[in-house]
């Protein structure tokens, strides 16, 4: 590199207008050639004087004497530096803590959902939801069915059960379940029938029956023939 | 191209152990600095010490800069608070500078000694150096001079100063460092006759 591409460099360094790779170099040659330091130093003079900074000594006085003051002082270290864009030490246990993190979710959601599947968990509030919704729903939706039929064929259930708060029979559920999950995953459906199944006593081999689920407003009813 | 690149670059050195580094960013900006602190005191030579303790902060404080923001707003912090630190102080002490401030020469400091650059010499090297800076600029052509003084005095970058002279950016830069050029050739005599204390520097 000749001189004058070398100083035209240092004057668009000055400017903070060099590409970083050539700052590289160049913050390098700067930081130990005296005479590159002396150039750069009356580019600031030189804007200093048009800007008219009056009063301001254009010789350079505090350059000099802080200069001095920290001729004792120790080095900077790069420990002690921790620039925002320096690259992070690579740790191998990270990835196998990653991997090992992610098992942990994996199994404690797959314990949750068996855990949600069980009559009387905590997925039985899904159920009494229904419950309530149909309860709230239950005085219009009679004033309705009387004044269009005095004998309805198919009502909103359960209205009220003593039974528990599962108030849905196991059975019915599970049909329901059946005819909803045709697609899903056929390990996680056989999970949660087979839940039901064991859970509800004298059941287990009852027969489908040929109950269709309600369909359009009626989305969380089940229909239930008299 | 980013606002800082270069000064973090030097940055960068510095907080890898390059002394050097430093004294090229603070002969870059001591200028700026000591007219940044003049605002909070008059004394030219206060305000040089001043500006001296902030480098000296800055410099100690540097392992912690983080590059979040440019270097010379995160100087202008530090040399702001320590100017009003200064005059906090100062207005505690029980010596009356300040009193007597305005009947003495300003050229002592507290402990009455003469600062450099209020020496009949340093006055002198001030004025001419001014002068042969502006003469300098007076004798460059007008494609030079327009582009020097928009990036000196109106702080624009090559791309805004590009856009203003209907130019590429690459003919700004070269204007600016021809400009540039002829100037620190003139100015370079000054110095080598002078006292030559920016090579003391190196």
């Amino acid at each position: 590199m000749n001189n004058e591409e070398l100083d035209s460099q240092l004057s668009a360094m000055f400017d903070n207008e060099l590409p970083p790779g050539e700052c590289e170099l160049l913050a390098r040659r700067l930081s130990r050639d005296p005479d590159i330091k002396a150039r750069w130093g009356r580019y600031a003079v030189i804007g200093a004087v048009i800007r008219a900074e009056r009063g301001v000594a254009l010789e350079g006085i505090v350059a000099g004497r802080v200069s001095a003051a920290l001729s004792s002082e120790p080095a900077l270290s790069v420990d002690a530096a921790q620039p925002s864009g320096s690259r992070i030490p690579y740790r191998w246990w990270q990835p196998i803590a990653g991997v090992g993190l992610a098992a942990g979710v994996a199994a404690v959601s797959i314990l949750w959902l068996r855990s949600q599947a069980l009559p009387g968990g905590p997925g039985a509030v899904a159920p009494a939801f229904v419950v309530r919704t149909a309860a709230l729903a239950a005085p219009a939706a009679q004033a309705l069915q009387n004044a269009i039929s005095p004998a309805p064929d198919s009502f909103v259930v359960p209205p009220v059960s003593q039974r528990s708060t599962m108030m849905v029979p196991a059975t019915e559920l599970a049909d329901y379940v059946v005819a909803h999950s045709a697609f899903s995953w056929p390990v996680s459906r056989g999970n949660l029938l087979s839940a039901l199944m064991v859970n509800e006593p004298g059941t287990s081999s009852t027969p489908a029956r040929s109950e269709q689920p309600a369909s359009g407003v009626q989305g969380n009813a089940i229909q239930n023939p008299k | 191209m980013s606002a800082d690149v270069s000064d973090l670059s030097l940055v960068r050195r510095v907080q890898r152990g390059d002394k050097g580094a430093f004294d090229a960013l603070v002969l870059k900006y001591q200028h700026k600095l000591v007219k940044l602190v003049m605002r909070y005191v008059r004394n030219p030579a206060e305000a040089e010490d001043i500006a001296q303790e902030a480098f000296i902060k800055a410099y100690r404080a540097l392992p912690q800069f983080r590059g979040d923001s440019a270097f010379y707003t995160w100087l202008y912090r530090i040399a702001i608070n320590t100017a009003k630190n200064a005059v906090v102080s100062r207005d505690r002490s029980p010596v009356e500078y300040d009193l007597d401030r305005s009947n003495t020469d300003e050229s002592y400091d507290m402990q009455g000694r003469m600062k450099d650059s209020e020496t009949p010499e340093g006055l002198v090297l001030t004025d001419e150096i001014r002068s042969t800076v502006n003469a300098a600029i007076d004798a460059l052509p007008e494609d030079l001079r327009t582009a020097i003084v928009l990036r000196e005095l109106e702080g624009l970058s090559y791309e805004e100063i590009a856009a203003a002279m209907a130019c590429p950016v690459g003919t700004v830069r070269s204007r600016i460092f021809r400009a540039r050029e002829a100037i620190d050739r003139r100015l370079r005599e000054v110095f080598e006759g002078g006292l030559g204390r920016a090579e003391e520097l190196g």
